[in-house]
């Protein structure tokens, strides 16, 4: 059974996801926290090498990441004790889960949830599967206030894992994009507006004009589409000279009546742009991103 | 670092002109009326002159207001005459912007401290400043010694400058040719070779983002602070982006992190349709040619020269 209703979507009890490149885990992933935290639950994030970009994206979403990361409320288990926790008797890990959920509730949280990189559990280093580690795990979150979603992404998961874990779970939820290349992932965020996630280079630039002209297209069709037409590059970790020039243009080439909006620009991008001659541009919008990103994740870029 | 979007049409206003001199009370004899004559006519005055004529000139004129020393070539990238172009370009372009757009009088000398093997410099230099200066209004005399060490500087001479500086008067050179002529006759100098490179790499144009990460994390691990480490990623991309464009083949990319700071090459099996890309300041209506030239307003050096093997750029960039 596929799950698409919204409600669902950001707060599923106990679903999997099958991502299909990085940028649509990482998207996800934060979509599922960044739900948790804003309804005041606890969340667990199980870390092995994801953990970085997935805080990245949060920030990008505007989620107070550092904020819940001191207060508890978000809490990243070092990938070391995530295997160390895939290798432990099943026994083990219910008693750890429902440790975890009571003293959320108990430390006044509304529920807990819990997502992460589990597919250390593929090697089966305790002798027991994903499979059951997965229905033990389901075992503990039923009739309480407690939510799991489960990613078996591509990269990680051979076919055959994928296959089998999707069957064991009822519900899939999916995050449809328009683009996806592995280096950018280009979505919808409502009328008119996208979301570009990634990097912009020679191998994926001629998308974005011709999804731009689209885009234009059907707002211009449509009588109630607003006059803006948005890229929201919160997620844009770099843009290349000809793919700035081919914004730029873009604005430049847009009837009189409607404007591109760029919001949530990177210092990096933003920089690309100015030098490019988008501050000439009258019909381009370019709003940087609010505050310089915050250091404190070393300023690893992923 | 400053970048500069010109905005303005495309048309030569830069007078490029030549003069020889027999000794040096001859230059200084050719070289005092003109400054005087542009800073009578209130334009700034900028001169690129061995320290001696420096000192000589000072003698003869004082030190009047409006007279500018330009910075002259030195240490490492000073080889390259693109990359002197260039960078006096950008220097003349921000004096001609500070005093309104107006016209500057440029006067420069040859010195055989510049010649490397062959005086090739000179002849890379000036048909590369007939580029880079191009749209400036600009009036730049090149003095040059009637008998140089090296022959070929001023065959060079005769073919880049479309102005002749004789007896105190300009006038047409029938001799001059346009820099590709001249770069075909001498091609643009290989730089001298460097040692094995810290890190190689093979890439086609689906791996730009290797080429990224690699030159990000070269810079980063070298302690570049992070906007320069990115201006420095967004200039090889565009020179890799380039040599890839065209190509089905795959280039390579090169690069050192020593005392020198971040040095890459970046090869490819193509032919350069433009000798000397990246020099000229891009149009706004034109979407191509803007890479190389962003490329090079961010690295300290950008040096392209082309051989039977393919086109190959060499950058440096500094902290």
């Amino acid at each position: 059974m596929m799950t698409r209703a919204g409600e669902d979507l950001a707060s599923p009890d106990h679903a999997c996801a099958v991502p299909s490149s990085d940028e649509q885990l990482w998207e996800m992933s934060a979509e599922f926290v960044g739900a948790g935290l804003s309804a005041r639950e606890q969340v667990t994030y199980f870390d092995d090498g994801t953990v970085e970009a997935v805080l990245e994206r949060l920030d990008d979403n505007r989620v107070p990441v550092a904020d819940s990361l001191q207060t508890g409320q978000l809490t990243v288990v070092a990938a070391e004790h995530t295997r160390a926790a895939l290798r432990s008797p099943l026994e083990a890990v219910r008693e750890t889960v429902l440790d975890l959920i009571d003293s959320s509730i108990e430390s006044g949280w509304t529920g807990f949830r819990m997502t992460g990189q589990f597919s250390y559990g593929l090697r089966r280093a305790g002798g027991i599967g994903l499979p059951e580690y997965d229905a033990a795990l389901a075992d503990v979150l039923r009739g309480r206030p407690a939510r799991l979603l489960c990613f078996f992404d591509r990269r990680h998961y051979p076919d055959e894992a994928i296959g089998l874990m999707r069957s064991l779970h009822d519900k899939e939820i999916e995050a449809p994009a328009i683009y996806d290349d592995n280096l950018l992932r280009i979505t919808s965020i409502g009328p008119a507006a996208l979301r570009l996630a990634g990097e912009v280079d020679h191998s994926n630039r001629p998308r974005i004009r011709r999804l731009l002209e689209t885009t234009l297209d059907q707002a211009q069709r449509s009588h109630d589409a607003p006059t803006d037409i948005t890229l929201d590059l919160s997620s844009l970790r770099f843009l290349d000279v000809a793919g700035a020039v081919s914004l730029v243009h873009t604005a430049e080439e847009f009837p009189s009546t409607h404007r591109l909006v760029l919001t949530g620009v990177r210092q990096r991008v933003l920089r690309v742009l100015d030098r490019c001659g988008a501050p000439f541009a009258a019909q381009l919008t370019v709003e940087p991103r609010p505050e310089p990103r915050e250091q404190s994740r070393g300023g690893a870029m992923p | 670092m400053k970048i500069e979007t010109t905005r303005s049409a495309q048309s030569v206003r830069l007078q490029h002109a030549v003069g020889f001199y027999r000794s040096d009370t001859d230059l200084l004899a050719q070289l005092v009326p003109l400054v005087t004559a542009g800073l009578e006519r209130g334009q700034p005055v900028a001169v690129a002159l061995r320290p001696g004529t420096e000192e000589a000139l000072y003698d003869v004129l004082g030190s009047p207001a409006g007279l500018i020393l330009l910075t002259q070539p030195d240490g490492r990238d000073s080889s390259s005459g693109q990359t002197v172009a260039a960078r006096r370009a950008r220097e003349l372009r921000e004096l001609s912007t500070a005093t309104g757009g107006g016209p500057v009088t440029v006067l420069s000398e040859h010195t055989s401290r510049l010649d490397g093997l062959d005086g090739g410099f000179w002849t890379e230099l000036d048909a590369a400043v007939n580029i880079a200066l191009a749209e400036l209004p600009i009036t730049l005399t090149c003095l040059f010694p009637e008998l140089p060490l090296h022959p070929e500087i001023l065959d060079g001479a005769r073919r880049n400058h479309p102005l002749l500086l004789v007896g105190g008067e300009l006038r047409h050179n029938p001799e001059h040719r346009c820099p590709r002529d001249v770069l075909r006759e001498w091609p643009t100098p290989t730089p001298v070779l460097l040692g094995p490179p810290d890190r190689r790499l093979s890439f086609g144009a689906w791996q730009l983002y290797e080429v990224r990460a690699a030159v990000e994390q070269a810079v980063l691990t070298a302690g570049y602070e992070r906007p320069r480490a990115e201006d420095i990623v967004l200039a090889v991309n565009e020179v890799a982006t380039n040599a890839v464009e065209h190509g089905a083949t795959a280039a390579e990319l090169c690069l050192w992190t020593g005392s020198d700071g971040f040095v890459c090459e970046v090869h490819d099996g193509g032919t350069l349709g433009d000798p000397l890309p990246g020099l000229r300041a891009p149009h706004p209506s034109e979407p191509r040619g803007r890479g190389v030239w962003i490329a090079r307003q961010l690295c300290d050096s950008l040096h392209v020269w082309a051989d039977r093997s393919g086109t190959h750029v060499r950058m440096r960039a500094g902290r």
